[in-house]
């Protein structure tokens, strides 16, 4: 088995999959805050705008990536209109991978935070529970699985990530190669449908575990009593 | 804070309070001033008891609001004391329990203990009291439906509350849980005497925790008395009989014979066989028991009619007031005991008998008629 691995992951492909690997986690810690705030917000709160607010979370995930990449390429580029230059750096993978699996991370954590009691918020305000103990007593903890849910979502939807971060990252070999981009490079070079074939199944691997560590969770959270 | 808590055992045993509430929609306009340790509200489903209790808390906005117990001023929104929900020092027990799911037992009690500031009662008695011992380290998902009330109970009274408010807390219960629960509330109820607002439409199981009872109908006070009291006043009659009128007469527990019929002797003096015996044991002679019997199955007769019936109480009295509406009469008699015997009867049945207030009656019902229980109140 690893010396089948050896023969079709070459230490190219090993980097790729660090890189990957790597973009994934930093993506997932960059998404996780904005995206369970922005998630409890829609779930929980009515304000002027919320419709606005929600189409403009959600568009990534029906715009195609390459205008993703197009659009942060341009806030974020050489002559970006926000005067920060990230463009083909390990930086602009993580953030595009970030902004493709934000609306997945709030879809989650909406869903779970909307269907978390409103009875349950009461009768802590009735034993003298206030605005602060009632979100971190009970709401948050009753929408840790859609949380879970959401950002092992995330997670496994940076690893796919390809359009966005080819266009805004580049496909730097060690520096923004990321599995899809290498899969990519691999299947366009004569002789590499060995290392894509071996790229394509890792992924496959990656991904399906990373859905059966949410599913566990889900499962650990529910056995804990949670809905 | 020991001290506090064992001054209040040792004060009078009633509390006095005062509440009045306002809303437009749906319409509420109440308000009342009673003193006791708790008020049974009562009236038909819609007739505005779970939106009162909660335009008290504060859960209902734009009510106009004031509550006093013990001449403290919890809330009046008219003076500009409105506290929010969780700052306005009353508990709430709701008819699904409400309990946190992902919390266990014990961490569901002790939750309204930090709001208490020590001053609640001590965790180990509620606990023994409501039998939860064995639970507390369960998840309520793990727990009967009356296991789960009954940590309900326990968490709002943890909450040391000023105020405890009671909305049907039993109706999600069958009866026999309900039977089973009640005992544990009115020990609850003796042991801290929080003063209580309790909401049922049971009349039987008002009747088993209270004797002062509010009735409301549409947003408004139709009386506030006892269930005979306010029997007999004919704006409440209708109401009651619709919802299931009993009343309830004090006895003492005599002795079970063995036909199985059990045998209680009245305040008046009256022995009566009773045909059903709430609880798995019977208790001691000589213990305060309650009768509980409905107008309609008591039969009236003129004094000394001995005619061979299958019935086997008969009591002696004498009428002291008839209520009469549209569709009923209702017949109150003295019967020796503070509490009057209720019957209903029909217009020509008084005619036939002559029967008027003051003059002298029989009371005849059937021992299966009536269901004594212990008196817990």
């Amino acid at each position: 088995m690893i010396a089948w691995v050896d023969v079709a992951l070459g230490p190219a492909e090993w980097q790729a999959l660090r890189v990957s690997m790597e973009v994934s986690v930093l993506a997932t810690c960059l998404v996780a805050l904005p995206g369970i705030g922005l998630g409890l917000l829609l779930g929980r709160c009515q304000f002027r705008g919320k419709l606005m607010l929600d189409a403009l979370i959600h568009l990534p995930l029906v715009l195609t990536p390459v205008v993703v990449g197009l659009l942060l390429l341009m806030a974020f580029g050489r002559e970006g209109l926000l005067g920060i230059d990230l463009a083909f750096t390990r930086g602009a993978a993580v953030l595009a991978s970030a902004v493709i699996a934000l609306p997945l991370v709030v879809r989650s954590v909406r869903t779970a935070a909307e269907l978390v009691d409103d009875r349950l918020l009461e009768a802590a305000a009735v034993l003298g529970a206030g605005p602060l103990r009632r979100f971190w007593d009970v709401l948050l903890p009753l929408t840790r699985p859609g949380i879970a849910a959401g950002l092992t979502l995330g997670f496994a939807r940076s690893l796919g990530e390809f359009g966005a971060t080819i266009t805004f990252a580049g496909n730097i070999a060690g520096e923004t190669r990321t599995l899809p981009s290498a899969i990519y490079t691999a299947s366009q070079t004569p002789g590499g449908d060995g290392a894509a074939m071996g790229l394509t199944l890792a992924s496959v691997a990656l991904s399906f575990f990373a859905l059966l560590a949410s599913e566990w969770w889900m499962r650990r959270s529910r056995a804990k009593g949670n809905p | 804070m020991v001290d506090e808590a064992q001054s209040r055992q040792g004060q009078p045993l009633s509390a006095r309070f005062r509440f009045s509430a306002e809303l437009s929609r749906p319409t509420l306009d109440v308000s009342v001033e009673a003193s006791g340790d708790v008020l049974g509200l009562f009236g038909r489903s819609g007739a505005g008891k779970s939106t009162l209790l909660a335009a008290l808390v504060g859960l209902v906005k734009g009510a106009r609001v004031e509550v006093e117990v013990d001449g403290e001023r919890l809330v009046d929104t008219d003076a500009g004391l409105a506290p929010p929900v969780h700052r306005r020092g009353m508990g709430m027990v709701f008819q699904d329990h409400r309990l946190f799911p992902h919390r266990s037992v014990r961490a569901n009690l002790t939750y309204g203990m930090p709001a208490a500031r020590g001053k609640g009662p001590p965790f180990e008695d509620v606990v023994q009291i409501l039998g939860l011992t064995d639970l507390l380290d369960s998840m309520p998902g793990a727990c009967s439906g009356g296991e789960r009330q009954r940590v309900a109970l326990g968490r709002a009274i943890l909450s040391a509350p000023k105020l405890l408010l009671l909305d049907e807390p039993l109706a999600s219960l069958d009866r026999g849980l309900r039977r089973e629960i009640l005992p544990y509330l009115a020990s609850l109820r003796d042991a801290y005497r929080i003063p209580m607002i309790y909401v049922s439409h049971e009349l039987e199981e008002l009747l088993a925790i209270t004797d002062e009872i509010l009735l409301l109908e549409e947003g408004r006070v139709r009386g506030l008395g006892s269930a005979a009291e306010l029997a007999m006043q004919d704006q409440c009659l209708e109401l009651l009989h619709d919802c299931g009128l009993v009343f309830t007469l004090p006895c003492e527990f005599s002795r079970r014979t063995a036909d199985g019929l059990v045998w209680v002797q009245s305040a008046g003096g009256h022995g009566i066989a009773c045909g059903d015996f709430e609880g798995a044991e019977d208790p001691p002679g000589g213990a305060a028991v309650d009768l509980l019997l409905r107008p309609e199955d008591v039969i009236l007769a003129r004094p000394g009619m001995d005619a061979e019936l299958s019935l086997t109480n008969r009591i002696e009295g004498r009428i002291r007031r008839i209520t009469k509406t549209a569709r009923r009469v209702l017949v109150e008699m003295e019967c020796g005991g503070p509490e009057p015997l209720l019957a209903e009867v029909t217009e020509r049945a008084l005619q036939r008998l002559d029967l008027r207030e003051g003059s002298p009656a029989m009371a005849l019902f059937k021992a299966q008629a009536t269901r004594g229980r212990l008196r817990t109140k």
